[in-house]
């Protein structure tokens, strides 16, 4: 660019700065600023409920879809394994039981039907904790799910 | 941390330090306000978008390009608001901020460059009479003219703010001066 045009070019940039300068400046009103950072609080705390809420349908979901398929393979386990056997006569038969406990013992334990067990308890302590989680925070989840509806 | 510039407290505040945000909002609260302002035209308004615009900031915190100017990066976000506003509100007609570059070939190649004439600094009303004058701009038109004159940015700074190509933005200033200057000889 010609220096000439340059010159004109920044005093015309100037002028109009100075134009600008007798604008009454805008100064935000007080308190806007809090207000902001109470709405990116707001915002983070619906953030964590949203999460929550996810965590909490999910939890729910896999434990309920699961509990039934849980409660099978222990049942057909226990059926297989002959422990209900061994603890039915246990229980009729106590003075047996009692003289021949190690025994006994050893063929209860033997017999338990161990993945059942555990697969069954897991999903139990699961369904505890979505409830546990639904309980803590009842509030938020019913007051934030009632703002979506309406 | 006041010195600290926009990018180290980015960082900062991504790195947890919560405060950060916080200086950062106070660094752009008043020129974001002033922007929404003049695009809008109301204070009650302004103040919600401005808000809005802080909290869609924090939002996309983590999705920012630090490689970006945070500048241009919170502006163009206040631009979205105010349009996303204007279009929920329909107050002006939405064709006015689209397609406007060519349409007067000629305007664009008028001369602009000459400095204003000192009568315009010698009223005493200069402010009541620029306001009025530029509410009679395209909003587009006065955004670019804000940015530039009174917000000191670059063409580059506000094509990249206002998400329009360069020389868009250069033939718009120039045929916004023109009318302005109209306006107020």
């Amino acid at each position: 660019m010609h220096p000439l045009i340059v010159l004109v070019y920044s005093d015309m940039k100037k002028d109009y700065e100075r134009l600008f300068t007798s604008l009454k400046p805008m100064e935000p009103p007080i308190g806007l600023f809090e207000r902001i950072i109470l709405a990116i609080k707001r915002e983070k705390e619906l953030q964590n409920t949203r999460r929550i809420l996810f965590s909490f349908l999910c939890l729910l979901i896999v434990s309920v879809a699961l509990a039934p398929f849980s409660w099978n393979l222990l049942e057909k386990q226990a059926v297989n394994s002959g422990i209900i056997q061994f603890l039915s006569l246990a229980l009729s038969d106590v003075n047996v039981f009692i003289s021949s406990w190690q025994s006994f013992s050893l063929a209860i334990l033997e017999s338990l039907p161990v993945m059942g067990i555990m697969l069954f308890t897991i999903n139990m302590a699961l369904a505890l904790f979505t409830l546990r989680l639904f309980l803590y925070k009842k509030r938020l989840l019913l007051s934030y799910l009632m703002k979506k509806a309406y | 941390m006041r010195e600290l510039s926009d990018k180290e407290l980015i960082i900062s505040y991504l790195k947890g330090d919560e405060k950060s945000i916080e200086f950062l909002i106070d660094r752009y609260l008043k020129p974001i306000y002033s922007f929404v302002f003049r695009f809008i035209g109301d204070s009650t308004e302004a103040e919600d978008i401005t808000q809005e615009v802080f909290v869609r900031m924090w939002k996309n915190i983590k999705k920012y390009d630090q490689e970006r100017s945070f500048k241009t990066w919170i502006f163009s976000i206040a631009k979205n608001a105010s349009i996303d506003f204007l279009k929920k509100k329909k107050a002006i007609p939405f064709s006015k901020f689209e397609n406007e570059e060519g349409e007067n070939s000629l305007i664009d190649k008028l001369i602009v460059s000459n400095p204003l004439p000192s009568e315009i600094f010698e009223q005493n009303n200069i402010g009541s009479m620029l306001s009025s004058a530029l509410k009679e701009l395209l909003p587009k038109d006065r955004m670019i003219l804000f940015l530039r004159y009174n917000d000191h940015f670059t063409f580059k700074e506000i094509a990249e703010s206002l998400g329009e190509p360069l020389n868009t933005i250069k033939s718009r200033h120039r045929r916004a001066l023109i009318r302005l200057k109209k306006l107020l000889i």
